[in-house]
């Protein structure tokens, strides 16, 4: 579905974001980004969603390669757009409609799709996400947990075959972030390919079936299976993503329960 | 200390008024009677009671108008108090004490109906003031009616039905979404400053920081901007915004438009035949 061949992207020309990434995303995959922050995963994601294209290299959209010229195609972005749908971090930067329900229903409308569809989707989208009392609110009005369903909302309403989710649990309670793995997981039960960038170990077990590890120097430092990722504490602990007073802590605990 | 205390406190009583004003829309969500109404029939309702006062050269029709205002606000469930203090506080006080002048006999010569030492309050200048105190208080508590019975959104989609450009509703749309966010990073950048500088700072010290907090918001604003069209663009934006049209009017809406009509009609007759 994606491929990536030694892909590099500098903010401005000269910031530094990716320096060399290779990797395959296949159909039905599920795939974590696994990084300390300024590592590079969230430009990937904007990356695998034709936001911004690389300096070198090339990302490859089955058999298209992802560039400024091909999304003037407007047969091709179309088509890209429906398949391919990118939640992003800061959820004021998602909801960017004045109400809930506008939001909901921009993606589809931009796409085409007919205002009688487009309200059948919101109403069952809100049903299942237990956010139709939210539908008339303004996003300024939402919590935190409201406004990150809302967002993974906004995206479902196109019914994208790829979800690109950027820190999709950040700042959410432990019940409202169990509540965003369960969606991922039906959404990944449906046949879509998930792709989620995060730093939090806790939930990547629960998220991706192969776990692509990014170095502070804006490479690709590892990859595997979630197991294989967290079993490996050296890799973990040289990307900044465990830190050693912890592993000291649960060493410390281990001699004290003998 | 009491002057910054009054100036902080007033500062912070600005921005919760502007917060309040411009995004509570607890009274547009009552069950009253103008909340149940299409918006686009209450703007052309509203629109027609406004081209009367503009026009009309009777001072009981402007009275009918406003009382009939306030009657409107009480069956929709808004409290008076509340209402009288949004309609006359700002526009309409500035407005009187323009109009003040207006009443003495060195702007309005004319018969004398008061006299206070050498100067006199002439009926002329009692009526011209009267009818521009009644016109603007009027239009305001129409306008004020209108913008609190009404979702601000729903307002501005309505703006479509009489020719505004699709792509101007959007972008006002999306400035009143945001605009609440910078407030509050307003009012959170000064808390943050508060509690490391506490409440005494040079002013030169303090200007600096308030500049550096302008450019912030604006190099911030300039972010989001790029951040939010990425957001549109990925989710099938190509220029030309396509919206939701939810608007369905229903038979009291039919009903509201005729009655208001007639009431027009009538009484823009009523003010042709008193004229006769």
């Amino acid at each position: 579905m994606f491929e990536c061949r030694d892909v590099h992207y500098a903010y401005q020309g000269r910031f530094p974001a990716l320096c060399g990434i290779d990797m395959t995303i296949a159909k039905g995959q599920r795939i974590a980004f696994l990084g300390a922050n300024g590592c590079g995963k969230s430009t990937l994601l904007s990356l695998l969603d034709g936001l911004v294209f690389p300096d070198k290299g090339a990302i490859r959209y089955g058999d298209r390669e992802l560039t400024e010229a091909a999304f003037l195609d407007s047969g091709f972005s179309t088509g890209f757009r429906n398949n391919v749908g990118l939640v992003f971090q800061n959820p004021d930067v998602q909801l960017f409609c004045p109400t809930v329900r506008e939001d909901i229903a921009f993606g589809p409308l931009q796409l085409g799709i007919d205002e009688a569809t487009v309200k059948g989707r919101i109403a069952s989208l809100a049903g299942t996400l237990g956010i139709t009392h939210l539908l008339d609110r303004s996003p300024h009005q939402l919590s935190v947990g409201e406004k990150r369903k809302v967002s993974f909302a906004t995206v479902l309403a196109i019914d994208p075959d790829v979800l690109l989710l950027d820190e999709p649990t950040a700042g959410l309670d432990p019940l409202t972030s169990t509540h965003l793995i369960e969606m991922l997981s039906t959404s990944a039960g449906s046949g879509k390919t998930i792709v989620t960038a995060t730093h939090d170990l806790h939930i990547i077990e629960d998220i991706a079936d192969t776990v692509y590890v990014f170095g502070q120097d804006r490479r690709m430092a590892g990859h595997g299976s979630p197991a294989e990722i967290l079993a490996d504490t050296a890799l973990l602990q040289a990307n900044n993503l465990i830190h050693r007073h912890s592993h000291h802590a649960r060493d410390h605990r281990a001699m004290k329960t003998g | 200390m009491a002057r910054k205390d009054f100036v902080e406190r007033s500062i912070r009583g600005a921005l919760s008024f502007f917060k309040e004003a411009m995004f509570a829309d607890e009274t547009a969500g009552l069950p009253g009677v103008l909340q149940g109404l299409d918006p686009r029939v209450k703007i052309v309702t509203v629109l027609g009671c406004l081209l009367l006062v503009l026009f009309t050269r009777r001072l009981e029709i402007l009275g009918f108008l406003y009382l009939l205002s306030l009657l409107l606000a009480v069956v929709s469930r808004i409290r008076l108090g509340f209402f009288l203090k949004r309609t006359w506080v700002f526009i309409p006080l500035f407005s009187l004490l323009i109009a003040f002048p207006a009443m003495f006999s060195f702007v309005s010569p004319g018969e004398p109906i008061l006299s206070v030492g050498a100067v006199h309050i002439t009926r002329r200048g009692l009526m011209a003031a009267s009818f521009f105190i009644g016109r603007v208080i009027t239009s305001v508590s129409l306008v004020v009616l209108l913008s609190m019975t009404t979702r601000h959104f729903d307002l501005l989609k309505a703006l479509r039905f009489f020719g505004i450009p699709q792509m101007f509703v959007m972008i006002l749309g999306m400035c009143y979404r945001y605009l609440y966010l910078f407030v509050e990073i307003v009012e959170n950048t000064h808390r943050a400053i508060k509690s490391r500088v506490g409440s005494g700072i040079h002013h030169r010290k303090g200007q600096k920081v308030v500049a550096w907090n302008i450019a912030h918001l604006w190099m911030r604003s300039y972010t989001l901007n790029e951040q939010v069209y990425n957001a549109m663009v990925s989710r099938g934006f190509k220029g030309e915004p396509v919206t939701l049209d939810h608007f369905q009017t229903k038979p009291r809406d039919w009903v509201w438009l005729f009655t208001a009509v007639v009431v027009i009609l009538l009484l823009g007759y009523a003010e042709h035949r008193i004229s006769v």
